[in-house]
């Protein structure tokens, strides 16, 4: 348990660096795409876990992320949103008899498809809300849109990478 | 106060999402100014949409007031716009020389009323006493004889134009000096006048310049009266029987000057204490 603790504590420091040093500091067209993985520590808190904690963790992890970047606010207001959706998310995927405990919500365990979805929609969720307390508008509304869509996919292309990297070895961590 | 707590125990996660959520929202709207006055300006857009439907209500309610100080200002407005002020006008145009002692002084003023077409036709000028007009000043136009000032109001005056039975002033024909006596019959064409008193053996002719003569002091010399248009000169007569068309056109009269004789006075006074004298010594 205590392990896990942190381990999950080191994936999300390890990602919020990685975004704030690296990830954030690449410029795909012009920042239209912008890919945010650090919230791939929040997604990969394995199942089960008490809400209020998934909310604490991803309140805490936006607003270490907020410390880093733009004006203050931006990302603690995404991270809650996500806190609070990714159980409910969990509870609407989850399998006819439910998880396993203490399981991270991986390819390896849950299968491509289910990931997919489930990140999918989180990520989308939490780009929209990020983008949308950043510029408190959606006209141009394709513009912003594709800019959502667009940063979504790309920071789903890098979870999922990560995922394989990371997690390569079938079986529990 | 229990059942609360009951409540929130049960949606404990949902509140303290929400607190999380709006905890979030104010640190964001609370520091960044872009959020800050971008919040602001959609607020202000409904708050000033609001102000604007209250106010349009109050204007609606105020109609009455508002019209009849709109009607109150109209009236002070009118009353001072420039055709309905009456400007004092007082320049005088003469010349300050002590070589060539200035004679007449002329005043300018402007014909607000005119006849041409009765019996006996009179003028009203613009200018009064308060402007420097007396009576027996000579009116004239471009040059050309109109009449002679009869009263005299603070801002007003009537001139007696040619155009009256009553106007009388000696002229002459240009050529030779002779002089006569300028008449108008009432009632006539305005455009005409009679000469009298040129005796026949004087060669007059169609065209001829008639002139002021001077004398009288109500105009200087050699201003125009007008032409001789027609003789009908009868056999039995020692005189001609002159038409002339006047110089003036007393139908499109608008500007005038007034003449003022400066050594009026002194030539008055000089006839005077002549005629006082002869009456003095019984003297006809």
């Amino acid at each position: 348990m205590t392990l896990t603790i942190f381990h999950n504590f080191i994936r999300i420091s390890f990602l919020i660096l990685l975004q704030a040093l690296i990830v954030s500091r690449m410029q795909v067209l012009d920042g239209f795409i912008l890919p945010w993985v650090y919230i791939f520590g929040i997604l990969m808190i394995p199942f089960e876990t008490p809400k209020w904690a998934v909310l604490l963790i991803a309140f805490v992890t936006g607003y270490i992320m907020d410390l880093f970047s733009g004006p203050m606010g931006m990302h603690m207001t995404a991270c809650v949103v996500l806190g609070w959706l990714q159980p409910v998310v969990q509870k609407l995927l989850s399998p006819r008899e439910g998880y396993e405990i203490v399981q991270r919500p991986t390819i390896q365990k849950m299968g491509l498809q289910w990931y997919l979805t489930y990140a999918g929609i989180l990520t989308f969720i939490h780009h929209f809300v990020l983008f949308f307390a950043e510029t408190l508008r959606l006209n141009p509304f394709f513009y912003h849109i594709g800019h959502i869509l667009f940063s979504s996919i790309a920071t789903l292309l890098l979870m999922t990478i990560g995922q394989y990297l990371i997690f390569a070895q079938k079986g529990n961590d | 106060m229990k059942n609360i707590i009951e409540l929130l125990k049960r949606h404990f996660v949902f509140v303290l999402f929400l607190f999380l959520f709006i905890f979030s929202l104010i640190v964001l709207f609370s520091s960044n100014r872009y959020q800050k006055t971008a919040f602001i300006n959609q607020s202000n857009d409904w708050v000033g949409q609001l102000y604007d439907w209250r106010d349009q209500l109050q204007r609606y309610l105020r109609l009455r007031e508002i019209n009849e100080q709109l009607a109150l200002e109209n009236a002070t407005l009118r009353a001072q716009m420039s055709e309905n002020i009456f400007t004092i006008d007082t320049t005088i145009f003469s010349e300050n020389d002590t070589l060539h002692l200035q004679r007449f002084s002329y005043r300018t003023a402007k014909i607000i009323n005119a006849t041409v077409n009765r019996e006996s036709n009179y003028l009203t000028i613009d200018r009064g006493s308060i402007g420097g007009i007396h009576n027996n000043m000579g009116v004239i136009a471009n040059g050309s004889v109109v009449g002679v000032v009869s009263s005299v109001s603070d801002h007003f005056a009537v001139v007696l134009p040619i155009l009256n039975p009553k106007f009388q002033e000696s002229v002459k024909m240009k050529g030779s000096g002779d002089f006569g006596l300028i008449a108008w019959p009432p009632g006539s064409d305005p455009a005409y006048a009679d000469v009298k008193d040129i005796p026949k053996h004087v060669q007059v002719n169609i065209g001829d310049t008639v002139l002021t003569t001077g004398y009288g002091s109500h105009f200087p010399s050699d201003l125009f009266i007008g032409f001789v248009s027609e003789l009908n000169d009868r056999p039995e007569e020692t005189f001609h029987r002159i038409k002339i068309q006047l110089a003036t056109d007393f139908r499109k009269l608008s500007h005038v000057q007034v003449v003022s004789d400066i050594l009026k006075q002194q030539q008055d006074s000089l006839l005077n204490q002549q005629q006082i004298r002869d009456d003095a010594n019984h003297l006809p």
